[in-house]
């Protein structure tokens, strides 16, 4: 195997060996044995087949908490995404949570199911057939089974964007051809399933006719605007988180809200913030919300702590210190719900919460669904 | 080239179904040429993804046999089994994987015979239906040194 290509393509060749970001890596503090600057080092030294068999390359929550604070810039996310790459060509394979299903429905959507996933339109809502508006769902259909015993109710986070969207003049495009954006596929080393899944949803796109897609989940959004670009070239429609599109109605006047009294903290989820440096438009939003006052955890924006397990890959015990320490910084806020942008993100963290003392428990909810109650 | 029946998983436990498959070996009662049975501890190790892990790799049907509640070996592996098909029902609906492609079977010791009657029931059924098939191309299976005979 030659790695000499992703040295070059994440800069990993500029390694200061500095550490900044093993000290900065939220796993490293929980896990002394895990270190991104001895993975790079192992790498550039040709010790690189030793990376590709080791079981913690594939810990890596792809946070991106390093590459912010890398003086030379490597790309670590993407130098762990292309190694995972060639250990998953090996053979190898990360520790696949809950029994390994959601990559399975992630594989089966390359194939020439039918489904039917859009049973959750109810009556109050309206979508359409043909729109300048496309609402990708994402897997939230498939999430409400496989996570049911969480309670989280995945379905309302779509209910509530198309309602938002109907509330601002929109009849989006929801589509039963939709597969899964494949981010976890990628994630967890399975490149040619990925590419799949980016020809097939880029072909579905299309053929609709959209011009915008919106997105709930901060996960779809990234890969949609930062990955598939890399397999398909510039992209036919634009693509923008719901809390974008609603920050811009909010500052046109387009869109107001009935009062929801109370306090929340927000988590930008690492796709959203670091990734996308979609900060603002969640806090706008919510900014817009009557009597609802939003109180920013310890490590916010750029500096967010991952919610510890993203990609439904080894998920454990690091995984678990991780969260107890986002829900600590949850609850010093004062706040009595955590909302998100990233259905991954609530779900992690809803698990997390089950398992802590009563004191450190804290309810996490999306962000579309908590302010789909401020509609009149 | 594409086989003229269709192509069956049977995941059975080591227990009631093995035992009952032994039997009807013995009793001289074939399966379908196409079927290939998969032999589990416990019909309740057996998960969504294990199932859908086989429609990806090529089978048009798959089949699961256990034990009746009363004669589980394991007690509750019985009734986890039930709890995690009916998450792959759900599951199949909404990838639109027909319910005609998924049975769920629990038998008592010594029902080979019976055993054997709902395989071939289930593969007959499937053979009948016009389903559009799962794969856009045949696909290169790995099931065939997967499976045992």
């Amino acid at each position: 195997m030659n790695f000499q290509p992703i040295i070059q393509r994440t800069h990993a060749y500029l390694c200061a060996d500095c550490g900044k970001c093993t000290g900065s890596c939220p796993l490293a503090r929980v896990d002394p044995e895990y270190s991104p600057r001895r993975i790079v080092e192992r790498v550039i030294s040709g010790d690189a087949e030793a990376v590709i068999t080791d079981p913690r390359l594939w810990t890596c929550m792809t946070c991106g908490l390093c590459s912010t604070r890398c003086p030379s810039n490597v790309d670590f996310v993407r130098f762990i995404i292309e190694m995972r790459a060639e250990a998953f060509q090996a053979g190898e394979r990360g520790v696949y949570a809950h029994d390994g299903i959601l990559q399975e429905i992630m594989r089966l959507q390359r194939l020439n199911v039918r489904q039917h996933r859009t049973g959750w339109i109810s009556q109050d809502i309206h979508v359409s057939e043909s729109s300048e508006y496309l609402y990708f769902v994402g897997c939230l259909p498939y999430f409400d089974v496989i996570f049911d015993e969480l309670d989280l109710e995945p379905l309302e986070i779509a209910r509530s964007a198309v309602r938002l969207l109907n509330h601002v003049g929109i009849t989006p495009i929801v589509s039963d051809e939709e597969r899964c954006c494949g981010a976890d596929l990628l994630l967890a080393g399975d490149v040619e399933g990925f590419r799949d899944l980016v020809k097939l949803n880029v072909e579905m796109i299309e053929a609709t006719g959209a011009k915008k897609v919106v997105f709930t989940c901060a996960e779809c959004y990234n890969a949609f605007k930062n990955d598939y670009p890399d397999y398909v070239g510039t992209l036919p429609f634009e693509t923008l988180h719901l809390t974008e599109l609603l920050a811009g109605e909010i500052e046109i006047g387009g869109l107001a809200f009935e009062s929801l009294p109370g306090q929340v903290t927000y988590h930008d989820p690492c796709r959203m913030g670091r990734f996308l440096k979609v900060h603002e438009p969640p806090r706008a939003v919510l900014a817009a919300v009557p009597d609802l006052e939003l109180a920013e955890m310890e490590d916010n924006r750029e500096r967010s702590l991952c919610c510890g397990s993203p990609a439904w890959i080894n998920c454990g015990a690091s995984s678990k210190l991780i969260q107890r320490e986002k829900l600590r910084q949850a609850r010093e806020t004062g706040a009595r719900v955590m909302l998100t942008t990233c259905p991954k993100c609530q779900i992690h963290l809803s698990c997390a919460s089950r398992d802590v003392a009563a004191e450190q428990k804290i309810e996490v909810t999306d962000l579309t669904s908590w302010i789909g109650q401020a509609l009149d | 080239m594409a086989p003229t029946q269709p192509r069956v998983l049977i995941f059975v436990c080591n227990w009631n179904a093995y035992e009952g498959l032994d039997q009807a070996g013995r009793q001289h009662l074939n399966l379908p040429p196409e079927v290939r049975t998969l032999k589990v501890e416990c019909m309740g190790q057996v998960g969504s993804s294990m199932i859908f892990k086989a429609f990806e790799k090529g089978a048009d049907g798959v089949m699961l046999v256990g034990c009746t509640p009363d004669e589980c070996h394991f007690e509750f592996g019985s009734r986890r089994a039930a709890e995690l098909f009916e998450e792959t029902r759900e599951l199949a609906g909404l990838l639109g994987i027909s319910q005609d492609r998924l049975q769920f079977l629990q038998v008592r010791a010594g029902e080979g015979a019976e055993l054997v009657a709902s395989v071939q029931g289930f593969v007959d059924r499937l053979a009948a239906q016009a389903d559009e098939p799962l794969h856009w191309q045949q696909p290169d299976t790995t099931m065939e040194g997967a499976a045992g005979s």
